[in-house]
């Protein structure tokens, strides 16, 4: 630090400070917002929370979410832990080469850096198609559910296979050495070395869903309205309201809470073997 | 050996620990074989090293062994034992990896009890183990810390500890020293060698480290290209190596074609050279530059050339040596070490006339 010329760290200062400040200052604002007087309810106070908590189609939507969050995640960490399992096993510097280990991960990777409108649009217009010939997943929460493990999966592949990358590649052969089958190998060695990763993967794979808007727009259907779907359509009818605000506020509290415990659960994943019995 | 529920059957009686491999071959992919119909014998309870240049195909016989490879042709027999069709987790052999392979989810303890824990010894009895072997490599004072709090030193020793505690019949070390800085190294070096003395189980070494290769084992077998170059006990691979690889990777060496003059003399690029050994097969003289003498005034012996120094390197307990021979410009300086004891008459400059002599004795035919 000391060693930055004066001029450059301030420079540096006045360029991150508004930064930091265009980052925050909007979720202070829903946050102080909340709390904002209305007709009824002069001077700051809690009356938009309360009209929250008695409003069945907010309620409705907030239990839509999290069902869709908590399924969706279930499945999509599932998924992505054996995609980040067989991008590790093949990756190129293993001599995967190009059609067992650079395509697949470019494959996998490819949601993660495709527009979610695209995204969205597509799904859609495949659901649709399948919908219109078998007559199976008319749009709603399935649908919903079906296209979040999609942006999921490749999240949590991404988490997983870091893990596994980061690990001693002579690990899994130790284990062998050391009179373990596979089942054993598995059970001891693998599942509690890659157990931080799981963990932090389905956190992540919660949050996604939770946040997500626009690929969740494309595939809802009339009785699966999302949180993120109900906010929209309120601003859209009448605008911002104190309870938009607290809504949001919720949203940003369980999101940082999600984000604390991922960052509690991936920081212990060095320090395991202390807590764990012999 | 008490309380195995699970894993390999001791063997017992005087094969426990020896190794036999017959023409073991493996190749990778279709490419030229990493291991080339290797036939070697091991005996139990020896240290023998496996020394070769990287990619030499030590390590691929050592992942071979420990049962991670599979032969493509050849057998291998543990005691006496044909492992075609026993998996890793099956053989009486423990490894020590040269990233040691540690498990990071568990602590040093935990760590050198897994193998235990794996054949399903009890925790009592698997406890006694571990506490003894801990003392012995002198553990004790991390035993909690976790992997990554460890200095590589002490990795070492948790890994040797953690082959060592199940008893095995062979432990395989893949340069297991090669991380660390050269006092550790030295260090470690005999703390290894007292260790398998004392326990007597058989240890294959593996490293491209002549020095250790000469300062551990018992034999060595010099490998390189997929095969093994010459097997024997070290003095002899150092002093009377077979050909040109194995005298050029152990050591300094001078080597110069012959031609055969018959009987007790062969013609050199330097001169007749007069030898004990006998000419067969062989197309080259060589003899070790700790092996020349260095003489102010001509001595009335066989094989003494005139030259002068050109080069004099001091290297602390000897000084190295070139002697650009006066009858024989062409040839490349001959090489000289001369060690700076009390005993040593002089040094050489640069410059300096000498009179150097190569004893018929020291004078090796060796394979081209």
């Amino acid at each position: 630090m000391s060693n930055i010329p004066r001029g450059v760290r301030n420079g540096l200062l006045g360029v991150s400070l508004p930064v930091y400040l265009l980052l925050y200052a909007p979720l202070a604002i829903i946050a102080v917002f909340s709390f904002a007087p209305s007709l009824h309810h002069p001077g700051l106070n809690v009356a938009a929370y309360g009209l929250l908590a008695n409003d069945p189609q907010v309620l409705a939507a907030i239990r839509r979410s999290l069902v869709l969050a908590l399924c969706s995640a279930a499945l999509g960490t599932m998924l992505g832990t054996l995609m980040g399992f067989g991008l590790s096993r093949f990756r190129p510097a293993k001599g995967g080469g190009f059609w067992v280990g650079t395509l697949p991960s470019l494959i996998i990777y490819l949601p993660i850096i495709m527009p979610s409108l695209v995204f969205g649009i597509s799904e859609m217009i495949f659901f649709n198609y399948v919908h219109q010939y078998t007559g199976l997943l008319s749009a709603g929460l399935l649908t919903m559910g079906i296209a979040h493990v999609t942006f999921q999966a490749p999240y949590v592949a991404l988490v997983v296979y870091a893990r596994l990358a980061g690990l001693d590649a002579n690990l899994f052969e130790a284990s062998h050495d050391l009179y373990a089958n596979g089942l054993k190998s598995f059970l001891y060695l693998t599942i509690p070395v890659v157990r931080p990763a799981l963990i932090g993967g389905f956190l992540l794979a919660i949050t996604l869903s939770i946040d997500d808007f626009t690929i969740s727009f494309f595939t809802a259907g009339p009785g699966s309205v999302t949180l993120p779907i109900y906010i929209y359509g309120e601003i859209a009818r009448k605008g911002s309201s104190p309870e938009i605000n607290a809504i949001g506020t919720l949203m940003i509290a369980t999101v940082i809470g999600v984000a604390l415990l991922y960052y509690v659960v991936t920081r212990q994943q060095g320090r395991i073997g202390q807590t764990s019995a012999a | 050996m008490t309380g195995i529920a699970q894993g390999p059957q001791p063997q017992a009686g005087p094969n426990r620990g020896s190794i036999s491999l017959q023409g073991v071959t493996r190749i990778f992919a279709g490419t030229i074989p990493a291991v080339d119909g290797i036939d070697l014998e091991i005996k139990a309870g020896e240290f023998f090293t496996l020394l070769g240049p990287s990619g030499c195909g030590k390590t691929t016989l050592l992942r071979m062994i420990a049962g991670f490879e599979v032969p493509d042709a050849g057998r291998i027999l543990i005691s006496g034992r044909e492992m075609q069709d026993v998996p890793a987790h099956k053989r009486a052999v423990n490894t020590v990896f040269q990233s040691y392979a540690l498990f990071p989810h568990l602590n040093v303890q935990q760590n050198i009890g897994f193998g235990l824990r794996m054949q399903g010894v009890k925790a009592p009895e698997r406890k006694t183990r571990v506490d003894a072997i801990m003392e012995l490599l002198q553990i004790g004072p991390f035993a909690t810390r976790n992997a990554a709090q460890l200095s590589g030193g002490q990795r070492q020793r948790v890994a040797l500890a953690r082959a060592l505690v199940n008893e095995p019949e062979v432990v395989l070390l893949d340069e297991p020293l090669s991380a660390l800085d050269a006092k550790l190294r030295n260090e470690l070096q005999i703390e290894l060698l007292r260790m398998q003395k004392r326990l007597g189980m058989t240890f294959i070494f593996v490293t491209h480290d002549q020095h250790e290769a000469l300062v551990m084992s018992d034999r060595i077998g010099v490998m390189s290209k997929g095969r093994v170059q010459q097997v024997g006990p070290v003095l002899d691979v150092y002093e009377k190596p077979r050909n040109v690889f194995v005298a050029e990777f152990l050591g300094l060496s001078n080597i110069w074609p012959i031609n055969p003059g018959g009987g007790a003399q062969v013609d050199t690029p330097i001169g007749p050279l007069q030898i004990t050994a006998s000419v067969g097969a062989e197309r080259m003289a060589m003899i070790r530059p700790e092996k020349i003498w260095m003489w102010p005034t001509r001595p009335e012996r066989p094989n003494v050339f005139a030259g002068q120094v050109s080069e004099a390197i001091y290297m602390g307990a000897s000084t190295q040596y070139r002697v650009a021979l006066t009858d024989a410009p062409a040839a490349p300086p001959i090489l000289v070490l001369d060690t700076n004891n009390v005993a040593a008459e002089r040094s050489w400059q640069a410059g300096e006339m000498v009179f150097v002599e190569l004893k018929p004795d020291n004078v090796m035919m060796i394979e081209g």
